[in-house]
C-alpha cells in the first residue's frame, strides 16, 4: 500500500507541472499568476531529480558508495578535503551562480515569458544538470582532474590544448560582457556608483582584519564588513541628493577606465588583500538575496504582466538584441539551462570536497536545478514589469525608434513622463537606455520587495530596494571579474610558459604585471566596444558571450560522452550526446546568423557593410569591430567543429575495436566511511 | 576508523556550537579554515607541517578562484 501511494504522489505531481504548463501555454490575453510557472518548474524538477538523476547514478555510471572519493583517499585538510554533502551543495551553488541567470532571463523576457520559461526548465533537467553531473563524476574518478586534462587525457592532446584555448577566450568574452552590465548600472548613477566603489575600502578592511588584526577571524570580519556594506547603501542615498553627488556621477567611457584599472589591481595584489574578501562578502550577499527573493516571490505571487509571446518571437527585430527566438533564446539563456562554465566548478573545486560518490546528483544535478531556479525567478521579476517600461530600460533610443511600429501595435508604449516618475520612485536620474538587464531586474526586486515590506507594515522604501539588488548583482560582478582576471592572468602564464619558461613562475613580477595588463586589455577592448555602440553593446557581446558558453558545454559533453563510451557505457550515451546535439545545433545555427545574416542588426558582415561609405566619424572603428566579432565567432565555431571531429574519431575507434576501450581512472579503493 | 566529515559536527563533540557553525560557512564560501587542517593531521597521525601563516597562503596560493557567470 505505500508503494501505491508513493506512486500515486509522482503521479500527481507529474499532472500538477503538466497542469501548470498548460496554463502558461495556452494564456492569451489574459494576465497569468507567476504561481504557475513556480509550480511548473518545480514539479518538473522533482521528477527529474527522482527519477532520471538516479537513472543516471545508478545504471549509467554506477555510482558506489563504497568507492573511496579523492577526498577521503588524498585527505589534506586544504583542498582535498570530505564535506558533508548539504555543505558543498551550498559551496557549489555558491560558484557556479553569478550573474549569468540572473541577466540571460531578462533580456530574453523580449520574446515573451513562455519561449524562455521553457527552455530553462527542460534545457536543465536533459541538459545543463546532466552536464555538471556527468563532469562532476568523470573528474571524482580522476582524483579531481580539470576539464582541460579530462579532454587531453580522455580524447588526445589537440583537444586539450583546443579546450584551454576556448576557455581563456570564453573568460576574455564573459568578463568584457558582464563589465558592461556593470557599466551600463552604474553610469550617471551617484547612488549605485558611491555604494559599489564603498565596497572596496570595505574588502581591504577585512582583508587586513583576517589577515594581519585578528588572523582567522573571518566571522567577525565579515559581519563588520556586512554592515559597513549597508551603511554605505543607506550612504548612497544621502550622496546621490548632495552636492557631492557630483563626484560619483560618471559617463560610461569614464567607467569603462576605472573597471580596467581595478581589475588589473585586483589580478595583481595578494589574493588575501582584495579579491577573498570580497568574495565572502558576494556569497553571503548573493545567497541571503537568492532565498529572500525566493520566499518574497511565493508569498506575494506576482501576476505577470507581460505575455507569453511577444511579435518579436517569430519577427526576429527585437529592440533588446536581434534574431528570432530559434536560436537566440537557446543561446541568450545559457547560464540556469546550460553553461559550459560550470564544467569548470565540476572539475575544479568541487569533486575535492565529495565525501561519497552517491552524494554526487545532489551537488551535480541538484545544485543546477537550484540555478535554473534562480533564472526562473529572474524571469518572474522581469514579467512583472510593464513590458513598455521593460522596453524602454533595455533598448537605446535608436534601437527603440526601429521598433516603435510593433512595440506600438502590440501595446508596449510608456510615456516619457512615466518613466521620469519610476526613475524618481527608485532614486535615479533616468532609466531609460539602461540595458544589460540589470536594472530592470533591479526594478523588478525592488517592486516585488517592497510590496513585502509594505505588507509587513513597514515603507516601501523602493529606492533603498532598487540601491541594494544593483549592490548585490554588481557586488558579485566584480568578484566575477576580479577572480576572472587572475585565472585568465594564470592560463596566460601557463601558456606563455611553455615557449619562456621564466614567464610561467606564478609569483614572478614582471610576468604578473604583464599577463595581468593584457588579459585586462583583451577584456577592456571590448568592454569599451560595448559602452560606445550606438545599439548598446548588448546586441553584439551577449550573442558572442552566449556561443562561447554553449560551445564550452559542447567541449564538456564531448568530454562527457567520450568517458561514456570508453567506460562501455554506449548504449546510455545518448545522456550526453542528446544535449551535446542541441548545443552545436543552436550555436552554429546562431554563430552562422550573426556573422552572414543579411540583417545590418543581426550579421556582423552586413553591419559592416551597411557602414561603409558612411559620414559617422566613428564609423571606421564599427567596422574594425565588426570584423573583429567575426573573427571571434568564427574562431569559436571552427574550435567546437573541431573539437567534435577529433572526438568521433575517437568514439568510431573506440566502437569499432580498433583502439581498446580504457579510461584512466583511478584505481579503486574501499571507502572507510562505508557502512 | 569513526565516520567523519568537515563541516558535519557528528564526531566533532569537543567542538562548541558557535564553533561548529563557523566550520559549515567556512567551507560555503571556500575560507580557509585552519582547524579543519589540524583535524586531518591529527587523523592522518601526522604532526602539522604548517603554521597557520602558512596554511593560510598556501591554500589561497592554490585556489583556482573559479566563479561562474
Amino acid at each position: 500500500m505505500p508503494r501505491l501511494f508513493r506512486a500515486l504522489i509522482w503521479v500527481v505531481l507529474s499532472l500538477l507541472g503538466a497542469a501548470a504548463f498548460a496554463i502558461l501555454a495556452l494564456s492569451r490575453g489574459e494576465t497569468v499568476s507567476a504561481a504557475w510557472m513556480i509550480v511548473a518548474a518545480i514539479c518538473t524538477y522533482v521528477v527529474a531529480y527522482r527519477f532520471y538523476a538516479r537513472f543516471i547514478a545508478t545504471r549509467v555510471f554506477g555510482l558506489d558508495a563504497r568507492r573511496a572519493t579523492p577526498a577521503e583517499r588524498l585527505s589534506n585538510g586544504r583542498d582535498f578535503v570530505p564535506t558533508n554533502r548539504w555543505v558543498l551543495f551550498g559551496h557549489h551553488f555558491a560558484a557556479i551562480a553569478g550573474a549569468g541567470p540572473l541577466v540571460g532571463p531578462v533580456l530574453a523576457a523580449q520574446f515573451g515569458f513562455l519561449p524562455g520559461t521553457l527552455w530553462l526548465v527542460i534545457g536543465v533537467v536533459l541538459g545543463g544538470a546532466v552536464q555538471d553531473f556527468t563532469i562532476l563524476c568523470c573528474s571524482v574518478r580522476r582524483n579531481g582532474k580539470s576539464l582541460g586534462q579530462m579532454a587531453r587525457d580522455e580524447i588526445n592532446p589537440l583537444a586539450g590544448s583546443t579546450a584551454m584555448l576556448a576557455v581563456l577566450c570564453i573568460m576574455i568574452i564573459l568578463l568584457a560582457v558582464l563589465a558592461l552590465i556593470v557599466v551600463n548600472a552604474l553610469k550617471a548613477s551617484p547612488w549605485g556608483l558611491f555604494t559599489i566603489a564603498c565596497t572596496i575600502p570595505i574588502a581591504l578592511l577585512m582583508g587586513w582584519w583576517m589577515k594581519s588584526w585578528r588572523p582567522g577571524r573571518i566571522g567577525e570580519a565579515s559581519l563588520v564588513g556586512a554592515a559597513l556594506l549597508i551603511a554605505a547603501l543607506v550612504g548612497g542615498g544621502w550622496v546621490a541628493s548632495h552636492p557631492i553627488g557630483a563626484a560619483f556621477t560618471h559617463s560610461g567611457t569614464a567607467l569603462t577606465w576605472m573597471m580596467m584599472v581595478y581589475g588589473f589591481a585586483a589580478s595583481v595584489l595578494p589574493v588575501w588583500m582584495l579579491l577573498a574578501p570580497r568574495d565572502y562578502l558576494s556569497t553571503f550577499l548573493k545567497i541571503a538575496t537568492i532565498l529572500i527573493l525566493a520566499v518574497a516571490i511565493m508569498v506575494i505571487l506576482p501576476p505577470l504582466r507581460m505575455p507569453a509571446l511577444t511579435p518579436f518571437a517569430t519577427l526576429g527585430e527585437g529592440p533588446v538584441f536581434a534574431g528570432k527566438f530559434f536560436p537566440f533564446v537557446f543561446i541568450t539563456i545559457a547560464c540556469g539551462a546550460i553553461s559550459g562554465f560550470h564544467a569548470l566548478v565540476a572539475s575544479g573545486t568541487t569533486p575535492k570536497m565529495l565525501a561519497r560518490e552517491t552524494d554526487a546528483p545532489l551537488i551535480g544535478y541538484g545544485g543546477m536545478l537550484m540555478e535554473s531556479f534562480v533564472g526562473v525567478m529572474a524571469m518572474i521579476a522581469a514579467c512583472t514589469l510593464d513590458p513598455g517600461v521593460y522596453f524602454a530600460m533595455n533598448t537605446t533610443p535608436a534601437a527603440l525608434a526601429g521598433a516603435a511600429d510593433v512595440l506600438q501595435q502590440a501595446g508596449f508604449v510608456v510615456t516619457p513622463d512615466q518613466m521620469q516618475a519610476l526613475a524618481a520612485q527608485v532614486g535615479e536620474q533616468t532609466l531609460i537606455a539602461r540595458t544589460g538587464g540589470a536594472p530592470s531586474l533591479a526594478v523588478g526586486i525592488a517592486h516585488i520587495f517592497s510590496g513585502v515590506s509594505s505588507a509587513l507594515g513597514g515603507r516601501a522604501a523602493t529606492a533603498l530596494w532598487y540601491h541594494f539588488a544593483i549592490m548585490f548583482e554588481a557586488l558579485f560582478i566584480l568578484t566575477t571579474i576580479d577572480a576572472g582576471t587572475r585565472v585568465g592572468r594564470f592560463m596566460l602564464q601557463e601558456i606563455v610558459g611553455h615557449v619562456w619558461p621564466r614567464f610561467g613562475e606564478t609569483s614572478w613580477y614582471p610576468s604578473i604585471v604583464a599577463s595581468s595588463a593584457v588579459v585586462v586589455a583583451a577584456w577592456g577592448y571590448f568592454l569599451y566596444q560595448g559602452v560606445v555602440d550606438p545599439l548598446g553593446g548588448i546586441n553584439s557581446l551577449w550573442p558572442l558571450f552566449g556561443i562561447a558558453n554553449q560551445l564550452l558545454a559542447a567541449v564538456a559533453l564531448c568530454v562527457g560522452t567520450t568517458i561514456l563510451i570508453k567506460m562501455g557505457r554506449a548504449r546510455y550515451a545518448w545522456v550526453t550526446l542528446a544535449p551535446l546535439v542541441w548545443i552545436v545545433t543552436i550555436t552554429m545555427t546562431a554563430g552562422w546568423q550573426k556573422v552572414f545574416s543579411a540583417d545590418p542588426k543581426l550579421g556582423f558582415l552586413s553591419h559592416a557593410a551597411s557602414l561603409a561609405g558612411s559620414a559617422d566619424l566613428h564609423a571606421h572603428q564599427r567596422i574594425v569591430n565588426d570584423y573583429l566579432n567575426t573573427f571571434v565567432a568564427l574562431l569559436f565555431m571552427a574550435v567546437v567543429a573541431l573539437l567534435i571531429l577529433v572526438s568521433i574519431r575517437e568514439w568510431w575507434l573506440v566502437l569499432s575495436k580498433r583502439k581498446p576501450a580504457t579510461v584512466s581512472e583511478a584505481p579503486y579503493v574501499e571507502s572507510r566511511y562505508a557502512v | 576508523m569513526p565516520f567523519r566529515e568537515e563541516g558535519r559536527g557528528k564526531g566533532e563533540g569537543a567542538l562548541p556550537f558557535p564553533a561548529r557553525v563557523a566550520r559549515v560557512v567556512r567551507r560555503i564560501i571556500g575560507a580557509p579554515d585552519y582547524g579543519a587542517y589540524l583535524a586531518h593531521c591529527r587523523e592522518a597521525g601526522h604532526p602539522p607541517r604548517l603554521s597557520e601563516r602558512e596554511y593560510v597562503k598556501e591554500f589561497l596560493d592554490s585556489k583556482g578562484g573559479v566563479r561562474c557567470c
